[in-house]
């Protein structure tokens, strides 16, 4: 069975989705209970979660869960406002779908199938998006967005450093939106306290945020029964299992890391042991014993008084261990180990050392180690002496139910990656295309295309910032060529196939990361016209300007083949033009500085609205606006929802209008909220959106397999016992 | 994996509260919940129909974990209950009932659900502060020179708990016998950090409830074949103990990965069992009297051992070790090879006993922390539910150690902190109302359900048709016999409040629960005299209740927040 017209389609997906994520949206959002086939229950309102736990079954609706993890993996935040505004985005393209049915597609179409036709107005959007978001957007955000930027650092200085109360806005507004509506202030304010007991020094806080991250399992400890409120944090860390001996102890303690057992044994793997007698085998025995004992007793005169094993040790071992004073924690995982070394710096020992009487350098100090009883279970819990700029702490979470402890940890994860996120400065690439006014100059056919063509990749503009010397030094020469706006983000463009849209010739491209052209771009000749299409093969992923300007210069290789190509069927005076054309680019690099925020309450969806809209009424070719429009009005989709509930001044219409008056007024806006949240996740979120859309616009027909369904035997074994 | 199936999709519920059957379900868990509170609750017999043994019960505990629940919500209940029980062993009913009565109070009122939940928070917070501040009036600071206080504790523990089937006198004697293995659990001499020991409780079913007894050390059940062996034993002072946790058994130890060859002439058996003997011979020569191992020790050491006339006492288990080795005064020895002299523990007496038809070696320590509570009932559903109640006990006296003061119990804090309640939002709204947009009616009808739940908890301790008052002086709780005459002198018909504190004789004016009253500020701050004077108070854990408290309300808080379910079929 095959069904038309994805766009359709995704609407009803994404508009039933909808409803089920935005009553978890925002400030007065509220939890969903999810249960799981093995009888766990957990709350949730984390948007990611919530969409794998509905198993989705139609394919349009797995599609967009997957772009919505692959989403979340990046940034760890915005699964929620990801369906909401892609289902904005449908609902704007649904409803302008028959306005704009004429201006996309030519007249010689109209023989075609209804069906068809449909599918290529729908590419035509899609790409329409995709030039929108890898060209538009980035200009925007550079050039208007970014005078309302705040930053969460608390000096404009080189040496950054942290505002300990902004940093608590950006939290509290993202628990907001995670966490049960009574424990955000509370959980948020663990966080960030969390944070700056274990910062070393103010410059190393990244490294913080990325040993947090990646270890997060191990630095925290989920206790139930106890109230929320019970949550705290200790200092040092808390390994999740207890001593297999302890030996309490003050004063130095040092500690060691083996990775292996210390009794020597019998024999090791791939060797083989002969025992010819009884007395052989009584020496062998008392060897061991013996070297056991000696190692420990080594161990012991190094002051030695924590063994941390990774592998599981012989009752002797803990025994002697316990004769000597020296507690033993076993079976510790890869995971925590590495933790440990990375936080002391601090290798594991070997055994041969021991044996030579040499003084064991692989120890360190530590300043307690005891055990910590958390609801009768007992861990180990160490003081470690820091070496780089993490000092350790855990963080120990209680709550009623099991459930709601994954939440909160769940939550706190997220917000490590979201900062982690937000600490990184994003660039801002693009490559500007003056477009002149007058194109006498250039080949009619050309111009036929352009108006074709559903790609506006053209900015009015000037040129942002000269790049190279070089294109400065073109520049002037050439005072009628179009300067190109090309996106260089450092964002995974979307292997999206694009194929180019010019309805009567069916050039087939595929996205290559080579540029030969020869294969790429194979155009059928039998029209009139030669058309060329030249804003295909650009998507460049690099954002290093030095490799930019390289891809300059190969590009323009390229378009000398393209042209070459392009000779054979027709008479196109195009080859000086086109290493015009190419020589001219201009390259923005502008990057987003890290720890840029913005206030929370849809503060960025309405900037961006206002701007593009703006945008929008100044620039000329229709697509370029409908689309521009579609996305600005999409948009507004959100804090519609986050004022649902307010009343009165409060109310959404109110907060709009009164915005959008002091941004025509330059004056400062007034945000009814307190909170930040990061403009990077939003941005990403924007860019991830624009790309799941085209991936849905760009299918036209879903064709369902149905298999046969396998046979199910255990239908009867589980009655009700 | 054999089969490969493509996953069902989830079923999603919206609003999961207003659905009928699960307001039915919750009514018919409160009713059950309800109806087992308190000294006169009603027993429950769980039991499911395809055999299994037949569990008559009151605590929470045992019926939680028994019912099986299959709505998610009610899971979510249940597990918060059952987690805060197994925490703090006490309180749990307690939970359970304030928290289906707030769910079921709170929906009632109709409001938004963000307001609902902001505003029990701040009334949260409001209890939890006056619980804990200096003039608290329903809070007793633990005079621990008195053990009169701790007794009321544990008895009231041990009453509210009837499943155990104990009289009047017995259960004197139990909550004597528990508050003295508690006492011997305490170090005599501890120095900056106490730390408790253990007691350890000894099954003896069939016997009478009179004969459970305490006693320091610990009890080694054996049978009496294995008892005459030992005997007799004589010698006047210390015994001289060598405790194992190695294996005696002469098992080879872990070879390693690679391979071993044995010649065909070597018998590795003779080998380990040479070694056993050469340890056996060690410890006679170093004069041990008792021998014990956690594992196996083999037949002929054993034998060995026992024509030496060393006591030789094997597969102890690993939940006695700890104890053991405190008791003895020295930690397991690990090693089969030669053993100093310091790694050999003392007891000061070693006797055998028989209570009822059970034998045991009896282990008496110089000084320890370690005791032994012999637990005798008649039945096992008895006796189950009375180790119940005695590890219940046992752990509120921990907690009261840790934070020393208790709660008044029978109902009378619950009716006190609603009548705080009612009068501090009466009177000073502004401080809950000053940051948040909620009107002052809200506000009114939040504290009106939070409230009247706490009351109902307290109104279910009364089973028998009883009215049930509160003063409007103290706002304690007050309940009277069944069917008394309408029209009636209350002071004559009422003789002492839930918790005992206060007789009706005083000029006091009662109210029905039920009905509305004039908000009144309850007298704070207890008199010293008053409470040091009454000797049969009911009181509660203070850390058991406190946190039963917030758990219910956050538990509450969290359950009517839910907007939709997401129910995982496959």
């Amino acid at each position: 069975m095959a069904a038309v017209g994805s766009a359709k389609v995704a609407l009803q997906v994404a508009e039933v989705l909808e409803t089920i994520v935005s009553c978890c949206v925002g400030p007065e959002g509220r939890q969903v209970l999810c249960t799981k086939p093995t009888g766990e229950v957990l709350i949730s309102r984390d948007g990611g979660c919530l969409l794998e736990a509905l198993h989705l079954e139609h394919p349009i609706a797995r599609m967009v869960v997957a772009c919505v993890s692959s989403h979340l993996r990046k940034t760890g935040d915005g699964a929620k406002t990801f369906i909401i505004f892609l289902c904005h985005l449908l609902r704007g393209l649904h409803t302008i779908t028959d306005k704009e049915q004429d201006s996309l597609i030519s007249k010689n179409i109209q023989t075609h199938r209804r069906h068809w036709k449909n599918c290529c107005q729908w590419k035509f959007i899609s790409q329409a998006l995709l030039t929108f978001q890898t060209q538009i957007l980035d200009y925007i955000m550079d050039h208007y967005l970014s005078k309302h930027f705040l930053s969460v650092f608390s000096s404009s200085t080189k040496e950054r450093t942290l505002c300990r109360s902004s940093l608590e806005l950006l939290l509290e507004a993202y628990f907001c939106g995670r966490v049960g509506r009574n424990n955000h202030s509370f959980i948020s304010q663990l966080t960030c306290n969390y944070f700056f007991k274990s910062m070393a020094c103010e410059s190393g806080f990244e490294e913080v945020f990325d040993l947090v991250d990646d270890y997060f399992v191990e630095l925290n400890v989920g206790v139930t029964g106890l109230p929320v409120s019970d949550s705290r944090i200790v200092a040092g860390l808390v390994l999740h299992r207890d001593f297999s001996v302890y030996c309490p102890a003050d004063g130095d303690i040092r500690i060691v890391i083996v990775t292996e057992t210390i009794q020597p044994l019998f024999s090791t793997s791939g060797s083989e042991f002969i025992l010819n007698s009884e007395a052989q085998f009584h020496t062998s025995q008392f060897w061991i014993m013996e070297k056991t004992k000696a190692i420990m007793k080594h161990l012991q005169s190094q002051n030695v008084k924590l063994l941390l094993s990774s592998v599981k040790q012989p009752d002797l071992v803990i025994y002697y261990a316990g004769l000597n004073g020296i507690s033993v924690v076993e079976c510790l995982s890869p995971e925590e180990v590495s933790l440990i070394q990375r936080i002391i710096g601090l290798s594991p020992f070997v055994l041969a050392q021991a044996s030579a009487q040499y003084e064991i350098c692989n120890t360190a100090l530590v300043k307690f180690c005891k055990p910590l009883i958390l609801r009768s279970k007992r861990y180990v819990h160490l003081g470690l002496i820091s070496t780089c700029s993490f000092i350790p702490h855990c963080i120990v979470l209680c709550g009623p139910v099991q459930g709601l402890v994954e939440q909160h940890e769940d939550a706190l994860h997220g917000a490590f990656k979201m900062l982690r996120q937000l600490f990184k400065d994003l660039d801002l690439n693009y490559m500007i295309r003056t477009s002149d006014q007058n194109h006498t100059s250039s080949p009619p056919t050309y111009k036929t295309s352009r108006e074709s063509n559903p790609l506006p990749e053209i900015v009015s503009g000037l040129i942002q910032r000269p790049y190279q010397g070089t294109v400065v030094k073109n520049k002037g020469k050439l005072a009628k060529t179009q300067t190109y706006l090309k996106v260089y983000s450092n964002l995974v463009v979307p292997n999206v196939e694009l194929e180019t849209c010019i309805p009567y010739s069916t050039p087939k491209v595929t996205p290559t990361d080579t540029y030969q052209t020869d294969e790429t771009l194979r155009c059928l000749p039998p029209t009139k016209t030669r058309i060329i299409d030249d804003s295909e093969p650009f998507i460049e992923s690099n954002s290093a300007n030095s490799i930019a300007e390289n891809t300059g210069i190969e590009i323009s290789y390229e378009n000398l083949q393209v042209t070459k190509m392009a000779r054979k069927g027709s008479m196109l005076p195009v080859r000086e033009k086109s290493l015009e054309m190419c020589t001219s680019q201009s390259y923005c690099c502008s990057t987003l500085p890290a720890g840029c925020v913005l206030p929370v309450g849809g503060n960025f969806e309405i900037l961006l609205h206002y701007y593009l809209l703006n945008h929008a009424r100044k620039c000329q070719q229709s697509e370029e606006t409908i689309v521009s429009m579609i996305i600005a009005n999409a948009l507004l989709g959100v804090p519609k929802i986050l004022y649902k509930s307010k009343k009165g001044k409060y109310s959404f219409p109110q907060i709009y209008v009164r915005t959008l008056h002091a941004l025509q007024t330059s004056q400062p806006m007034v945000s009814s909220q307190t909170g930040l949240e990061s403009v990077a996740g939003k941005y990403q979120l924007l860019t991830s959106v624009l790309q799941c859309l085209t991936k849905i616009l760009t299918i036209d027909l879903v064709i369902n397999i149905k298999r046969q369904p396998q046979e199910m035997y255990d239908q009867d074994s589980e009655e009700e016992v | 994996m054999s089969r490969l199936e493509a996953k069902k999709p989830s079923s999603c519920k919206s609003e999961p509260l207003t659905s009928e059957r699960v307001r039915a379900t919750l009514c018919v868990l409160k009713g059950i919940l309800t109806s087992s509170y308190g000294p006169s609750g009603r027993l429950k017999q769980v039991h499911n129909g395809l055999g299994g043994c037949v569990c008559t019960t009151s605590h929470s505990s045992a019926l939680l974990s028994n019912l099986p629940v299959t709505h998610p919500i009610l899971k979510i209940l249940t597990t918060s209950m059952q987690n805060h029980v197994s925490c703090f062993s006490d309180c749990g009913l307690f939970t359970a009932i304030l928290c289906c009565n707030l769910i079921e109070n709170l929906q009632r009122t109709g409001l938004t659900p963000t307001t609902v939940i902001k505003l029990n928070q701040q009334l949260l917070c409001l209890c939890t502060s006056y619980l804990k501040s200096e003039s608290c009036g329903c809070r007793i600071l633990v005079d621990f020179s008195r053990p009169q206080t701790l007794l009321c504790l544990v008895r009231s523990i041990v009453t509210s708990k009837p499943a155990s089937m104990l009289t009047r006198e017995e259960t004197d004697h139990i909550s004597a016998l528990v508050l003295r293995a508690f006492l011997l659990t305490i170090p005599d001499n501890s120095k900056d950090r106490l730390i408790l020991g253990k007691s350890i409780i000894v099954p003896l079913k069939g016997q009478r409830v009179l004969d459970s007894s305490v006693f320091p050390g610990i009890l080694l059940e054996m049978s009496e074949v294995q008892l005459m062996k030992i005997l007799p034993i004589k010698k006047s002072d210390a015994f001289k103990v060598a405790l194992f946790c190695a294996s005696l058994s002469g098992d080879l130890s872990d070879t390693g990965e690679g391979t071993v060859v044995v010649s065909s002439r070597v018998s590795l058996e003779n080998a380990a069992l040479e070694q056993l003997l050469n340890l056996g011979r060690q410890l006679v020569s170093d004069h041990v009297d008792l021998v014990m191992c956690q594992k196996v020790i083999h037949p002929s050491l054993k034998q060995f051992l026992h024509m030496h006339r060393v006591i030789a006492v094997d597969r102890i288990g690993v939940a006695v070790m700890e104890p053991l080795s405190k008791v003895t005064g020295t930690p397991p020895i690990g090693s089969l090879g030669s053993i100093s002299p310091s790694s050999y523990g003392s007891v000061k007496d070693l006797c055998p006993a028989k209570f009822g038809f059970k034998h045991f070696l009896h282990l008496i320590p110089n000084e320890a922390t370690i005791c032994s509570l012999l637990l005798c009932s008649r039945n096992d559903t008895a006796w189950d539910e009375l180790k119940l109640t005695c590890q219940t006990a046992l752990h509120a006296l921990q907690l009261t150690i840790k934070e020393p003061s208790v709660l008044l119990g029978g109902g009378c804090t619950e009716t006190h902190l609603a009548a705080y309640i009612r009068h501090k939002i009466c009177n000073e709204p502004e401080s809950i109302l000053k940051d948040d947009g909620c009107t002052q009616t809200e506000l009114q009808l939040i504290t009106e359900a939070f409230c009247s739940a706490l009351e109902s908890v307290a109104g279910s301790l009364e089973h028998d048709g009883g009215e049930v008052l509160t003063d409007m002086k103290y706002g304690h709780f007050w309940s009277t016999q069944a069917e008394s005459p309408s029209v009636v002198n209350w002071p004559d018909l009422l003789s002492r409040c839930g918790c005992g504190l206060y007789n009706s004789q005083e000029e006091l004016h009662w109210s029905f629960l039920k009905t509305t009253r004039h908000p009144f500020a309850p007298q704070t701050c207890l008199p010293h005299e008053a409470t040091g004077s009454a000797n049969n108070l009911t009181l509660d854990c203070f850390t058991a209740k406190l946190s039963g408290l917030q758990v219910a309300v956050e538990t509450a808080n969290l359950i009517l927040d839910l907007s939709y379910i997401i129910e995982d079929k496959n």
